[in-house]
């Protein structure tokens, strides 16, 4: 019966009612395309910096990531690699040779880092192959061929098939130089990749750097991030003389940029909620006093307080239990054509986005968990923003509220 | 035997600042299945009697029982649970719970008590039938005339048996002839259920049925009398 009357008060007044559904439906949809745009922007970031640079996993000789110095080469790096890929959860397997060094071209020069790799391996964990916009990817049978960023084939004034030199400092401590040959350019949308990465053939880099064979860098793409741990802990069992590290470590940055994400969509949901519980008081404050006289009738024939109290709880509760699903749908058919279409942001922000390693375009995606903590959170605002007036209402002396007009 | 025992009852409003004394050392008892009215004056302490009867206000001084039940030792709490479960109230507006129908407000109180469906159901419906809304069952109290929703309100009243009714100018806002079926409703419900009906009133059609009439003036009885009707 509660329920029912409950139920019925609150289309006693329809518009305000509405009012504080609509209300509350905005405000969860809000949340969630918020939700949804920044858990986009996330996985943006997170993805890329996975995808073009980390890795989920990467082993190292034990010294190389103090200096990067590159004579701190993996020994029987590819052996070491076949055991890996041989291992479960692993979904791919690059193995790299790395230099640092100087590019110039006739117009100028800019620091790099080449990454020497079996271009069939690279591509099946950066998948930079995808990117190309000229050109071809390391192609086969094209001596020191380099597969260069677009931004810093622009910055050099080099186009396909310009010649480059590429000066880095090899085994032995010398200095060396190498002519290679632009055969490729690829577009990544992260300005700091593009600018500052090429791509060579490992063989072509390991003869510059005298050494057939060598490789700095293994990176392991799983099958899912949440296998980087254990994936890791097995590897440091299995090669106890390497360096083996996950994305978390090797990155930071990202755990931060998750965690900062992750902290502003709370607090943007904490605002919102805050916004909606001063607009349930106020609403459910007009209700109650607009029926001093019906409750204090109630308390008379004794209906007692706590029930009272439950009444204008289960009022403010159904206005949440009407808003919040409306919003959530709302906001799911939102995320869900946006999850598939994209939401184009270059016309805004994409160079900025770029320089932060992003995509203009974002996905943006709620993980089902976010319905379930977002309903949680306009339930307890409701039942928040119902306290005040509840209490109002059984503080009521039934004899003065009968005398009220 | 007396369903309610008043002793020395006083009441005085606003003590501290500008004290109004509604009652003045009111004694009173009722017995079971009287059919009484108070009548007096507007101010001379008619509602304000109901009111500590009713256990909705307490008085400044003196008793009140109610079968033995002395409404003082009983929290705010405990009065609202007294008050569902022993006394029957009927208001001069009527008041009815505007979302639930005719039938819904009957059964309101036997509702709050908890008594099973199939008991709620019979006795409501017995009872709407009794007061001639037997076709209005379903029907909200906007849809009902003034007499109507004061017949629900009679039922609301009576349906969970309670010890006794108090109703507060129950046909000031009634026509004669409204006013006229209401009285023998409740008359004849004094008489088969054995109810104790205690009215405020100063409507002289009331006053002609009563059985008892109590006079107040100036928070006093000034007289009392029992009549053979």
């Amino acid at each position: 019966m509660l329920l029912k009357i409950a139920w019925r008060n609150i289309w006693r007044s329809p518009v305000r009612s509405w009012v504080v559904i609509v209300a509350i439906a905005l405000g969860v949809w809000a949340v969630i395309f918020l939700m949804g745009f920044s858990t986009g922007m996330a996985n943006s970031y997170v993805d890329s910096a996975i995808r073009l640079e980390v890795g989920h996993l990467q082993v190292h000789h034990p010294e190389y990531l103090t200096d990067r110095e590159v004579q701190f080469v993996l020994p029987q790096a590819d052996s070491v690699a076949n055991l890996i890929a041989a291992g479960p959860g692993v979904q791919a397997v690059s193995v790299r040779t790395l230099v640092g060094g100087m590019l110039s071209s006739a117009r100028g020069s800019h620091g790099l880092r080449v990454r020497g790799v079996d271009p069939a391996e690279e591509a099946a964990l950066s998948q930079l192959d995808r990117k190309l916009v000229e050109g071809a990817y390391l192609p086969e049978g094209r001596r020191n061929a380099l597969y260069l960023g677009k931004k810093l084939a622009d910055r050099l004034g080099v186009r396909l098939r310009s010649r480059v030199v590429l000066t880095f400092q090899d085994l032995e401590g010398n200095i060396t130089s190498a002519a290679f040959r632009v055969a490729g350019l690829f577009d990544v949308e992260n300005n700091g990749f593009e600018e500052g990465t090429a791509l060579a053939r490992r063989e072509d880099l390991n003869r510059v750097l005298g050494r057939p064979g060598a490789a700095h860098e293994i990176a392991v793409m799983l099958e899912d991030a949440a296998l980087a741990d254990t994936v890791a802990t097995r590897l440091r069992n299995r090669l106890p003389g390497l360096d083996v590290q996950t994305y978390m470590q090797l990155s930071p940055e990202i755990r931060l940029f998750e965690s900062q994400i992750s902290a502003s969509v709370y607090i943007i949901m904490a605002i919102v909620m805050l916004g909606l519980v001063f607009g349930i008081v106020n609403t459910m404050l007009m209700a109650v006093l607009e029926r001093v006289r019906e409750l204090g009738m109630l308390m008379a024939i004794g209906m007692n307080r706590p029930r009272v109290f439950g009444m204008i709880v289960l009022e403010t509760l159904l206005l949440g239990l009407v808003g919040a699903p409306l919003g959530m749908a709302l906001g799911a058919g939102m995320i869900r054509w946006y999850g598939r279409h994209g939401l184009d942001l270059s016309a805004y922000a994409g160079e900025g986005l770029s320089e932060f390693g992003m995509s203009a375009v974002i996905f943006p995606d709620v993980y089902p968990g976010m319905y379930v903590e977002l309903a949680a959170a306009v339930l307890i605002t409701a039942v928040l923003g119902s306290l005040y007036p509840a209490w109002k209402a059984v503080r009521l002396r039934p004899v003065e509220a009968l005398r009220k007009l | 035997m007396n369903v309610l025992d008043i002793t020395g009852v006083t009441k005085v409003y606003n003590p501290d600042t500008v004290p109004v004394h509604a009652l003045r050392g009111v004694d009173l008892e009722v017995s079971a299945g009287e059919f009484t009215a108070i009548v007096g004056p507007s101010g001379s302490g008619k509602t304000t009697l109901l009111n500590l009867i009713g256990g909705l206000d307490r008085p400044t001084a003196g008793q009140i029982r109610i079968n033995g039940i002395d409404l003082a030792t009983l929290s705010a709490n405990k009065l609202i649970d007294f008050r569902r479960d022993h006394i029957g109230f009927v208001f001069q507006s009527y008041n009815l719970i505007p979302v639930l129908t005719a039938r819904e407000n009957a059964e309101f109180v036997m509702l709050l008590q908890k008594r099973p469906r199939a008991e709620r159901e019979a006795r409501v419906t017995q009872l709407l039938r009794e007061v001639g809304l037997e076709d209005r069952m379903d029907y909200r109290p906007t849809q009902l005339s003034g007499g109507q929703q004061q017949r629900v309100a009679v039922v609301r009243a009576l349906a969970p048996r309670p010890r006794f009714i108090l109703a507060d100018e129950p046909t000031a806002n009634l026509d004669s002839v409204s006013t006229a079926n209401l009285l023998d409703i409740m008359a004849r419900l004094n008489r088969e259920e054995g109810v104790t009906f205690l009215f405020s009133t100063h409507d002289q059609r009331v006053i002609d049925r009563a059985r008892r009439v109590v006079r107040l003036e100036d928070g006093q009885i000034v007289s009392d009398e029992v009549f053979d009707r």
